[in-house]
């Protein structure tokens, strides 16, 4: 039996460290998730288990964290199908050589540079329990990963989103996500068949059967709750239930097929109708739970399983500096010269590659995944947390420099005024 | 445009096939990370009774060279570890690393608490899980 009264104060711990520290950071003008993606950091051994082990040792005993992960994951799923959602195919469209040739670039060259840099970690942070390849490749998918909704938010609160660069910059950021989570499923297929034994092909050709069932069979039938949508202008709770219970089969059949439970609720949120009003509805529906309660809990999880500075003396900071290093040179500077060569001002491209370089929580989810299924050490987890965190906040005072109030305001006039 | 595309992506994909190439001769640390069912040569002789080690007897966090062994002994006492080749050496133990990673074993001596140093035998209590 779960330890209620201890879960029950973890949880109030939690939402009230996520509040208060997200609330300061949005004083420093930076969204509040950073915020709380620093409050969960701030909760574990980094912080807390290190100026007060008594508490932290009282409010987050071992036996207990793993309610805490159970409820923690079945907000990412629900957090994941959201992302899904709010992913829509059609913006990719119009955007032609530049946003193919931008997108591919912040994928490829983090990529790359990822694999480059575990040739000198793999020897110092990575045992023979998991192969070179599985982790240069995991390395390079986590190194290219771009947060969506973090990207979508920051443009949002800028006014940025109906400009060229933000429209641009959605449209990477889609491809990166989608080309990001189908290489990070590959990935962790390979890692599951040699742990479990499965063959490759067996693994492989469900999951080629499942998104093929999932977009040419199950799609047609979701234009239905948008049909009854329609109607009353809301969906019944019970159509609301069969939408979750659709998640939910969706997430077991990735997961009983030896990907992830992740992988299949981005799917059904992809593939679901994408009328705006409709999606903001769902968005709605789902988001505030998610938002207020599930993901500080996921953050809290992370910053308890992350040792920041913790053990490994200078060496570890040294990896630290150099992952952040390759991690910003990969995905900022790749995209602004790829976004320069399709023939974007400076300016432009120098904003899109800051935005491209925000990896917030998408990257902490692609991490947890990589430390369950073992790919990447402690060590190396807690590096890229900080890596994360790092290339996330750097983005908003980054933008302001590169695109100040003054200027941003002057192109957002002038998009209305085209609208007009 | 062509061009471009084929210098910053089809280039750096070329160079990513290298590194994997590459990566193939390169050794890490021998896999230790994951729970351990200790099996002892004799009973441990301690000052107060036997020792009270309970299955899984140790559960170790990996990162390289480095590791955190945790006793299950009631009081999760952690040792930090460092591994040398095939050897293993904490404060309270030493040990050798032999076989595969799925069918490795760790043998060697440890002192547990009032008690005298004793040889033992590690075999995996479960599939390596280092996420915990």
């Amino acid at each position: 039996m779960p330890n209620l009264f201890h879960l029950v104060l973890q949880i109030a711990a939690i939402l009230m460290a996520a509040r208060v520290v997200g609330f300061l950071f949005q004083k420093i003008n930076q969204p509040q998730v950073i915020g709380e993606m620093v409050a969960g950091i701030l909760l574990g051994p980094s912080l807390l288990g290190w100026v007060a082990p008594g508490v932290s040792a009282a409010l987050f005993p071992p036996q207990s964290l793993g309610y805490l992960n159970a409820l923690s994951q079945i907000g990412l799923v629900v957090f994941m199908f959201v992302v899904g959602l709010a992913l829509d195919p059609t913006e990719l469209k119009g955007y032609g050589h530049a946003a193919v040739l931008t997108s591919h670039v912040s994928i490829v060259a983090p990529f790359c540079l990822g694999g480059l840099t575990a040739l000198y970690l793999y020897p110092r942070l990575s045992d023979d329990g998991v192969t070179f390849s599985g982790f240069a490749l995991f390395m390079g998918s986590a190194m290219s990963i771009t947060a969506f909704p973090v990207l979508a938010r920051i443009l949002s609160e800028r006014g940025l989103v109906r400009s060229r660069m933000g429209t641009l910059a959605i449209a990477c950021a889609a491809v990166d996500d989608i080309t990001g989570w189908c290489i990070l499923a590959y990935i962790v297929v390979l890692v599951r068949v040699t742990q479990a034994g499965r063959p490759a092909w067996v693994t492989m050709s469900g999951s080629l059967l499942y998104v093929l069932t999932m977009i040419f069979v199950v799609r047609r039938f979701l234009p239905a709750f948008e049909r009854a949508y329609r109607k009353r202008d809301r969906l019944s709770d019970n159509l609301v239930a069969v939408i979750v219970i659709l998640l939910l089969a969706s997430a077991l059949a990735t997961e009983w097929l030896g990907i992830h439970l992740l992988f299949g609720a981005f799917l059904m949120g992809a593939i679901m109708p994408k009328t705006p009003d409709f999606t903001r509805y769902l968005l709605h529906k789902f988001e505030s739970v998610i938002v207020v309660l599930l993901l500080p809990l996921f953050f809290a999880f992370t910053g308890l399983r992350t040792r920041i500075g913790v053990g490994g003396g200078s060496a570890v900071w040294f990896y630290s500096a150099l992952v952040i290093v390759v991690a910003i040179t990969g995905k900022l500077g790749g995209s602004m010269l790829a976004a320069r060569l399709s023939g974007m001002p400076w300016r432009d491209s120098a904003a899109l590659g800051v935005l491209m370089n925000t990896r917030g929580l998408m990257e902490l989810v692609i991490l947890n995944i990589g430390l369950d299924i073992g790919v990447i050490s402690p060590a190396m987890f807690s590096i890229m947390v900080l890596m994360a965190l790092v290339t996330t906040f750097m983005t908003t005072p980054l933008l302001e420099w590169i695109y100040p109030s003054r200027l941003l305001q002057a192109q957002v006039n002038e998009i209305h005024k085209n609208v007009a | 445009m062509a061009v471009a595309y084929l210098v910053l992506v089809g280039l750096p994909m070329l160079g990513l096939l290298g590194i994997l190439e590459a990566g193939r001769n390169i050794s890490a640390a021998l896999a230790i990370g994951g729970d351990w069912n200790l099996e002892f040569a004799a009973d441990p002789q301690c000052a107060s009774g036997s020792a009270t080690l309970r299955q899984p007897a140790l559960s170790i966090s990996q990162s390289g060279r480095e590791a955190q062994i945790t006793l299950n002994d009631g009081h999760a006492t952690t040792l930090p570890a460092i591994l040398n080749g095939n050897v293993v050496s904490a404060k309270l133990l030493t040990a050798t690393v032999t076989g595969k990673p799925e069918s490795r074993t760790i043998e060697g001596r440890i002192s547990l608490a009032g008690c005298a140093p004793v040889a033992f035998r590690a075999v995996r209590a479960s599939p390596q899980k280092r996420g915990e």
